[in-house]
């Protein structure tokens, strides 16, 4: 990072008086500020510095990396539509980002320059450049440059080409700009941290479909790309890069309409951007005002709850999917589960990889959901611990939050068992795979309720960190050594499907399998129960000790 | 019903590591009163609360509460304790009228009576209007608030609060305040702390006080203050941090040359 000397934070129009800043004078007050904002995060501590230098050679080395494949690729076949699919990804990443990572950029929000006296247009300007200043636009800037490389043939189409990224640039930054400016309120509310714990999904769930893709195009090649690519190559700004190979073709008529789309959807961003942004600036925040932008929320005793059942149990398990929905972090742990517990065993079966009892990651992925129990609840644990004074309330507590998951994980898992078989054509080991399924789960809950009373701790409510600093290790045993339990616990089960798939005369026996996973699982849950209450009832000071230090 | 002690502790102590939080108290609290625990950060009130409502274990002592041990009969004793912890949350991401439904049937009792005293709650603490709001868009005033309904929702013996004014504007302390004081003149006990002595004095008539994991002082509001001229300076000179002349220290603060 280049790091010119110059005072931190400077004032805008470095002159005193009152005329309003023209857009020449602010804009490098605007970039040094910038400048300043990275150098300062920086100071602030040793641990951040290093995380930011480690993304910096990373994100460097990837941008070399790309620069030189697509140099590497010039002249393939198809690879024009693979750099016009990457420029569209790459600006939808920019779309996204500030949604997901709003802490990232401080002079994202623009309402903290409410009490200067800028225009619009000149404050545009200078947002727009200092934008410019950064990890992100370099490695886009990299990653056009190797796009330049690998489709241009011809003056032409290199002077098309660098016309054409300079503009792609500027659309992927602008969009980032004008989508962060339009939802500065959602950014700044208690919805937009919400929010930004789910990116950590998006990421873990994109990556496997990203790499079930990938493998995919490897076995058939990057023609599969051209029909997507040929649409694309008219949506700004992948548009810019479809500009280049146009060019390279020789159609220049073209190559010029599609720069012109893409200079045009640059300055309707910038219009809009400029219009949110003047809209921000005239209008007061949100913590002038309250109560405005937080929907009531209305919620009948009525709905699905009636068919809970009274008491405790219903009580309970009712506020478990309530929090399934609504507390972002179990959220996100629910949909990672259930996304992944489909992709896995789906995806490999799709692929003729897999095998029917794949399906079984759909129930040990959903059983994780049962550890840690109270560390989902936070401290909030003791108005729980309040209302437990016997074994038998600890018993009905636990059991409740078993139903309330038992009430998503086991149709999920019979429906995800019953695809695989499907696409696998295997109906005959079906009742093997679902008998193992159910064993899984039952294996799960148990050793999930016994280790969220032996083994509880925090879950930081805040970033993206799911163990609070200290408990790792406790996590560790927790979720390890509980999972290790789980799989030893089926293995009566799992010696019985072998049995009987080796044995020449048990071969009509799978189907046996069926009742003896579910009541197996049935009562490995049973008992995981009864011995998890009396811990947890005898424990109840130390469980709210270790789940309130996030 | 009532015993004559809402609380008797014996002998409690609690330490966390090398640090003495609570250094073997004995207390026993009048039934029947609005009771303050005053003393300065960091004097134990908080270890003492929790301890005394089961939500700490003690490393040595006892605790009774209406007359039922709080360790060895939590039966008797949750069921006639009403609680609000401070630094603990709740469960934000509930509505609060949903928080409410919760905890009231959590301890039992039935579903429209939870929802009847809940709207009562609700509309005598002002929060009807935000009801259908999650917590977590509460201000610190609306969790106090939401958190004493919840705490009363079952008609406890003894309310346990802790800090309950504590960020709180001076309306909705003004409403908590009503509340309490209405609930107290029906004979049951308020036990709540506080570093706050004008609030102490206006609110309690009967007080102790903590210092250092030690309780310095107990008895009627006139007792504690003996001689002093308010609460605040007995307090002061019981926890020994008397008024220093700072005079001659800050000689150039106002006024004079520059």
């Amino acid at each position: 990072m280049s790091a010119p000397t110059t005072p931190a934070a400077p004032v805008p129009s470095g002159s005193s008086g009152p005329p309003v800043p023209s857009g020449a004078s602010i804009t490098p007050v605007f970039v040094r500020l910038k400048l300043s904002l990275l150098r300062n995060g920086l100071r602030q501590s040793g641990g951040r510095r290093a995380a930011y230098l480690a993304s910096l050679v990373v994100v460097l080395l990837f941008a070399a990396l790309q620069l030189i494949g697509l140099i590497a690729l010039r002249g393939y076949a198809h690879v024009d539509s693979l750099v016009v699919l990457l420029a569209a990804v790459l600006a939808l990443g920019w779309a996204v980002m500030p949604l997901f990572f709003p802490g990232g950029d401080e002079t994202l929000d623009p309402t903290r320059l409410v009490m200067l006296p800028l225009r619009p247009g000149p404050l545009v300007r200078a947002l727009l450049t200092s934008s410019l200043v950064g990890i992100g636009p370099l490695f886009t800037l990299c990653m056009f440059a190797g796009s330049v490389v690998a489709v241009a043939h011809g003056g032409a189409a290199y002077a098309v080409g660098v016309v054409g990224a300079v503009l792609a640039l500027l659309v992927c930054v602008t969009l980032a700009r004008a989508i962060a400016a339009a939802n500065v309120r959602l950014l700044t509310s208690r919805k937009g941290r919400d929010l930004a714990v789910l990116s950590g999904l998006v990421v873990a769930v994109g990556a496997q479909l990203v790499n079930f893709g990938a493998q995919r195009l490897g076995s058939s090649g990057l023609g599969e790309l051209d029909p997507v690519a040929d649409v694309v190559r008219w949506v700004p700004p992948a548009s810019a890069v479809g500009a280049m190979d146009a060019a390279s073709d020789g159609s220049y008529g073209v190559a010029l309409a599609q720069l012109a789309l893409t200079a045009a959807a640059l300055g309707l961003l910038l219009r809009v951007w400029a219009r949110h942004l003047t809209r921000l600036m005239t209008t007061p925040d949100g913590s002038t005002l309250q109560n405005d932008t937080e929907a009531v929320r209305e919620r009948g005793p009525a709905g699905a709850a009636r068919w809970l059942p009274a008491g405790r149990t219903g009580t309970t398990m009712e506020r478990t999917l309530r929090y399934v929905w609504r507390d972002p972090k179990t959220k996100a742990a629910w949909v990672t589960s259930l996304a992944i517990g489909l992709i896995v065993p789906v995806f490999n079966a799709w692929q003729g990889t897999g095998s029917v009892y794949f399906a079984c990651f759909a129930a040990g992925m959903l059983g994780i959901q049962m550890y840690n129990q109270f560390g989902q609840d936070t401290s909030a644990f003791w108005m729980v611990a309040m209302t437990i004074s016997s074994t038998r309330d600890a018993y009905v507590e636990l059991r409740a939050r078993a139903l309330a998951l038992l009430l998503i994980t086991l149709p999920y898992a019979t429906l995800v068992t019953v695809l695989t078989t499907a696409m696998l054509d295997d109906w005959r080991k079906l009742p093997e795979a679902l008998g193992l399924s159910f064993a899984l789960l039952g294996a799960m809950l148990a050793t999930g309720a016994w280790t969220s009373a032996r083994f509880p701790y925090s879950i930081p409510q805040e970033g993206y960190k799911n163990v609070a600093p200290g408990q790792v290790g406790l996590a560790w045993v927790s979720i390890f050594g509980g999972m290790i339990g789980a799989a030893l616990l089926c293995a009566p089960v799992i010696a019985l499907t072998i049995w009987l798939n080796v044995s020449a005369g048990a071969a009509d026996l799978g189907w046996v399998l069926l009742p003896v996973g579910a009541v197996y699982g049935a009562a490995l849950t049973l008992l995981g129960l009864r011995l998890a209450a009396p811990r947890t009832a005898d424990r109840l000071p130390e469980i709210l000790t270790a789940v309130s230090k996030g | 019903m009532v015993s004559a002690s809402a609380v008797r502790v014996r002998g409690l102590w609690k330490r966390f590591g090398q640090q003495v939080a609570v250094g073997g108290i004995d207390l026993e609290l009048p039934a029947g009163k609005f009771i303050g625990l005053v003393g300065p950060n960091g004097a134990g009130k908080t270890t003492t609360l929790s301890m005394v409502t089961g939500l700490l274990r003690p490393d040595q002592g006892s605790v009774e509460v209406v007359g039922h041990d709080v360790w060895r009969d939590p039966v008797e004793v949750k069921a006639r304790i009403g609680v609000l912890p401070e630094g603990l949350r709740l469960f934000e991401r509930l509505s609060g009228r949903e928080l409410l439904g919760y905890t009231g049937r959590l301890r039992g009792l039935p579903g429209e009576e939870v929802d009847k005293r809940a709207t009562q709650l609700l509309d005598v603490l002002d929060l009807a209007g935000a009801q259908h709001k999650l917590v977590v868009d509460y201000s610190t005033g609306m969790r106090k608030k939401i958190g004493l309904a919840a705490a009363l929702l079952h008609n406890p013996e003894v309310l346990f609060l802790d800090e309950p004014f504590e960020g709180v504007d001076p309306v909705s302390a003004q409403t908590i305040r009503g509340v309490l004081e209405r609930y107290t003149a029906s004979g049951a006990t308020v036990v709540f702390s506080s570093h706050v002595m004008e609030l102490v004095e206006s609110l309690c008539d009967w007080v102790a006080v903590m210092a250092a994991g030690r309780i310095r002082a107990t008895g009627t509001l006139a007792e504690v203050r003996g001689e002093a001229a308010s609460l605040q300076e007995a307090f002061l000179e019981l926890v020994g941090a008397g008024v220093r002349d700072a005079g001659s220290d800050l000689d150039w603060l106002g006024g004079g040359s520059r």
